[in-house]
């Protein structure tokens, strides 16, 4: 491991800590590592590090006491950085802030309202802000709302598409049939009965349509996850096809399919069968 | 006179329904220029074929076409397509015009592709709807043209650039009597100023026309040389 | 004669040719424009799926590089082409710190390529407002070598200035401040005794934008110094990262190769490979954009092969005829290819329009994350990619009619005669 450095954060301290092989004798400090550092590093439980604040300065001996898997976080993947924990007395000392922390966590009686307890906290404070955790959760996650509302336009503009090239196709579709239209009026078929026969294709066409975009949806979803999964080295969900989302896409479908159906086949038999048999 | 187009043993099989059909069993005859020859018999008798293998737009399964001793077996596609456009001029039953082009512009489209220039091209198109009689409906679509209309445009387009032989395949047979002596007194300006014309037809009226009339019936030429 | 294979027909055709002048293509479009009009609804559909798909296609052509451009510009905004930050880290990226700024500034100065070096030091403090304290983002810089602010009104920081500071227009406006004012910075709050432990009375000298920061946020900047006594980093002379201009951009990265192996305990980038790194960051961007504009073309292709499949299936008779008459196959293919081309051309056009709105539409949504920087954008034009779009474009909507094209000319004329005759 000679030479070998990683960054890490530390959990609840910002500053950053650095790892090299370099050991100096003094009291080690507990550590546990997460377990993509302990694989970078290749080390287990009871080898010993080297922790510093500034590189060059990684004096701090410590000692690997557990090897953990941290929950998936969606804000940190991309930037690939590695966690340890430390007690908070020795990551304070190792920073030269005895007495300072970033935040508290604090849980309350049953009963008591966090948004009450707040607001109380915050009539005393004074170089500090209590907010409900839940105001927090909502803040943090604003990225994912940004992406969220990008996928949502990507999204419609992709239905936009998809009902224009759909349309288009039922036109085409009917159209090339007119001729066997135009013989099914001659010989008397009502319009209703051609209208409805060409309807009950749409939908068949669009539920078969719905059937398979699913299974591709599902395929696709399955694959994003293991690719981002392993490109991030994660256990992060980035891909979730939920019933009410297939519940939306296959209605959202039908109803699109049912709709280009029904102008095609209006268009169809409006049309004077002379016309659609090329004499008129 | 000059044998122009003659056709020698020709045979056209084809499948259909998994059956063979023989539509040509050893068919032989010679035109000469100048003529007018009809080809007549019931439906089915290989008069289209005929007329087909003759303008090579299809191909024999054995026997050989000449047109002015050209063999057209011996020609590669490129050379065929463009011995259609410059030796023969083909008239069909529906007339088959490019609906969005109008008169004008249907009848310089063979000029065009032969590589005629614009002022030419323009020139001739209109000489030949005086010809028939419709340099008044130059500028209308084939689509708002009548049957009869449609029909002498089609002969317009055929003779664009002035082919030896004009191949008319029913061409009065979605006219009515009155438009099909139209048709007629057409075919006889043609004859008169020495057009070739191998037609065939239903229409008793064309076939009485006709310098020779050949009888055909099931594949076969019953009358080959009947002259009048 | 016999033997004179071909040899009349070309004596004809030259003869032909002689008289009447050489070929002239002169239908192509008219033809090609009428047949499409012969159908207006299903060519209107058609361009107008073109259309979206094209906006979608441009649209991911501007994303697939369009933040890291934007980002490239940014950092190269001032002319200085290297950025120095803690080991492991981007600038910004955390709140670590570099020790010992002074002697870092002055190894990189020695340095013949380097014609200045900035530092930057960036921390969290607070402002006196009445009774209540603001939260700011505080800027410690040297004036004479920054790449941070753009000076809107009144005065930039004078070197040595240590009763100065700067304020972000936010700011300004907030406290209803202009040049002259006065303001008390605070720091090192102790919530026990509700004192601060640090404040600095500064006099505000003019107005600027700061280059990095998000849309609204409250920055102010003063001299270094100042700035590491508000957050006590004045003794270990720690500053957050330093900026490195070279004399020629060329230089840049064997300067910033050789800066690594003087300062082998920071974090030495060049401007490109900054970039490079905050695209690994937004891989997802990059792959989604791919992903989406294949998509594009290929419904662009099943659009138009489509359409003109049917079209020409409706049109056989005709097409025989054609050919029956002596058009060429070469003709043929050229009128139904040109359709499509007219289809792709008409809906490419329109949809470069609807892909410029609809880019300004999503770039207003992923430039609202919070934290980046307010001059960023995510669609950026770039000519040589949109030039290269187009062209795919253009060309995907001629092959998709090449084979509808290559159905027509090669159907057998007296079989699809027939075929029409029953």
């Amino acid at each position: 491991m000679a030479g070998m450095e990683a960054t890490v954060r530390a959990g609840w301290v910002v500053p950053l800590l650095l790892i090299t092989a370099v050991a100096k004798a003094q009291q080690p400090v507990s550590i546990a590592i997460e377990r993509r550092l302990a694989e970078r590093l290749r080390v287990q439980v009871g080898d010993t590090l080297s922790i510093g604040v500034d590189a060059g300065a990684t004096d701090r001996k410590a000692i690997v006491s557990a090897i953990y898997e941290p929950a998936p976080d969606p804000a940190a993947i991309t930037k690939r950085e590695y966690f340890l924990r430390l007690h908070l007395p020795d990551l304070a000392a190792l920073l030269g802030s005895p007495d300072r922390v970033e935040r508290f966590a604090v849980a309350l009686k049953p009963g008591v309202s966090p948004a009450a307890a707040a607001e109380r906290l915050n009539q005393i404070a004074f170089g500090f802000r209590a907010s409900p955790s839940r105001d927090i959760a909502t803040e943090s996650s604003q990225t994912f709302r940004v992406v969220s509302r990008f996928h949502q336009a990507i999204a419609v503009i992709s239905v936009v598409a998809s009902g224009i090239f759909l349309l288009c196709m039922m036109l085409l579709k009917v159209e090339e049939r007119r001729r066997d239209a135009a013989v099914m009026r001659f010989t008397g078929i009502s319009r209703r009965t051609i209208f409805a026969a060409l309807l009950l294709e749409a939908v068949l066409v669009s539920a078969l349509g719905s059937v398979f975009g699913v299974a591709l949806a599902l395929g696709a979803s399955l694959v994003t996850n293991l690719y981002y999964q392993r490109f991030f080295d994660t256990s992060l969900v980035f891909s979730v096809v939920t019933p009410s989302i297939v519940r939306f896409s296959v209605l959202l479908s039908l109803g699109l399919g049912l709709a280009a159906g029904a102008i095609a086949a209006l268009r169809l038999v409006r049309t004077n069968p002379l016309i659609l048999w090329g004499r008129g | 006179m000059r044998e122009l187009l003659t056709a020698h043993g020709l045979t056209k099989d084809y499948p259909m329904n998994g059956e063979t059909v023989h539509a040509l069993r050893g068919v032989s005859l010679a035109i000469g220029a100048g003529e007018y020859v009809a080809i007549v018999g019931p439906s089915g008798c290989g008069k289209s074929t005929l007329l087909q293998l003759l303008g090579g737009i299809d191909t024999p399964s054995s026997g050989r076409v000449e047109l002015d001793e050209i063999r057209l077996e011996t020609l590669a596609d490129r050379e065929l397509t463009r011995l259609r456009l410059t030796r023969l001029g083909f008239v069909f039953q529906r007339f088959h015009l490019l609906p969005v082009l109008t008169a004008q512009e249907n009848i310089e489209l063979p000029m065009a592709e032969a590589g005629v220039r614009r002022a030419e091209r323009r020139q001739r198109s209109m000489e030949l709807l005086s010809y028939v009689g419709l340099a008044d409906r130059a500028a209308h679509r084939a689509t708002q043209l009548s049957g009869g209309e449609m029909q002498r445009v089609a002969i317009a387009r055929a003779l664009a650039n002035r082919p030896a032989v004009i191949l008319a395949d029913e061409p009065t047979g979605e006219l009515d009597v009155h438009t099909g002596q139209s048709i007629l007194e057409l075919f006889r300006r043609l004859v008169k100023d020495g057009t070739t014309l191998v037609v065939v037809t239903h229409d008793e009226r064309l076939a009485a026309e006709a310098g020779r009339v050949i009888h055909m019936l099931d594949g076969q030429i019953q009358t080959p040389n009947a002259e009048r | 004669m016999s033997g004179e294979r071909g040899q009349t027909a070309r004596i004809g055709d030259r003869a032909l040719s002689s008289a009447f002048g050489p070929l002239t293509a002169y239908r192509l479009p008219l033809t090609a424009v009428r047949n499409l009009l012969r159908h207006r609804i299903r060519t209107a559909l058609a361009i107008a799926g073109i259309t979206v798909s094209t906006a979608m296609l441009l649209d991911m052509v501007l994303l697939a590089g369009g933040i890291e451009r934007s980002f490239g510009r940014l950092l190269l905004g001032r002319g200085f082409q290297i950025r120095i930050s803690p080991k492991g880290t981007l600038p910004f990226d955390t709140d670590a710190t570099i020790p010992d700024a002074t002697r870092v500034r002055r190894i990189v100065a020695a340095d013949t390529a380097v014609v200045a070096v900035g530092p930057l030091l960036g921390t969290s403090l607070y402002l006196r407002m009445g009774d209540s304290l603001v939260t700011l983002f505080g800027y410690g810089v040297d004036p004479t070598a920054q790449a941070n602010y753009q000076l809107e009104s009144g005065q930039d920081l004078a070197p040595g200035d240590s009763s100065g500071v700067l304020l972000s227009r936010p700011v300004a406006e907030r406290l209803g401040a202009s040049a002259g004012d006065t303001v008390t910075l605070v720091s090192r709050l102790d919530p026990e005794a509700a004192v601060a432990g640090v404040e600095r009375r500064l006099t505000v000298r003019g107005i600027v934008h700061w280059l990095y920061d998000y849309k609204g946020q409250p920055s102010v900047g003063a001299l270094l110094p100042v700035m590491q006594d508000l957050a006590r980093l004045r003794a270990a002379d720690r500053v957050s990262a330093l900026i490195v201009k070279v004399r020629r951009d060329k230089d840049a990265d064997a300067t910033a190769a050789r800066l690594r192996t003087a300062l082998p305990m920071l974090e030495v980038n060049s401007v490109a490979a900054l970039v490079s790194r905050f695209r690994e960051r937004l891989v997802y961007f990059r792959q989604l954009s791919y992903i989406l504009g294949s998509i594009s073309l290929i419904i662009t292709v099943l659009l138009v092969s489509v359409l003109m499949t049917i079209t020409v299936n409706e049109r056989l008779g005709e097409i025989a005829t054609l050919r029956a008459i002596g058009i060429s196959r070469r003709s043929i293919v050229r009128d139904v290819m040109a359709e499509g081309t007219i289809l792709t051309l008409v809906g490419g056009v329109l949809g470069v329009l609807l892909g410029a709105a609809t880019a300004r539409y999503l770039d207003r949504i992923l430039t609202s994350f919070p934290g980046l920087p307010a001059a960023i954008s995510f669609f950026v034009p770039e000519s040589q990619s949109l030039a290269l779009a187009g062209a795919v474009l253009l060309a995907t909507g001629i092959l998709a009619g090449v084979y509808p094209a290559l159905v027509a000319a090669r159907a057998a004329i007296a079989e699809t005669l027939r075929a029409e005759a029953t």
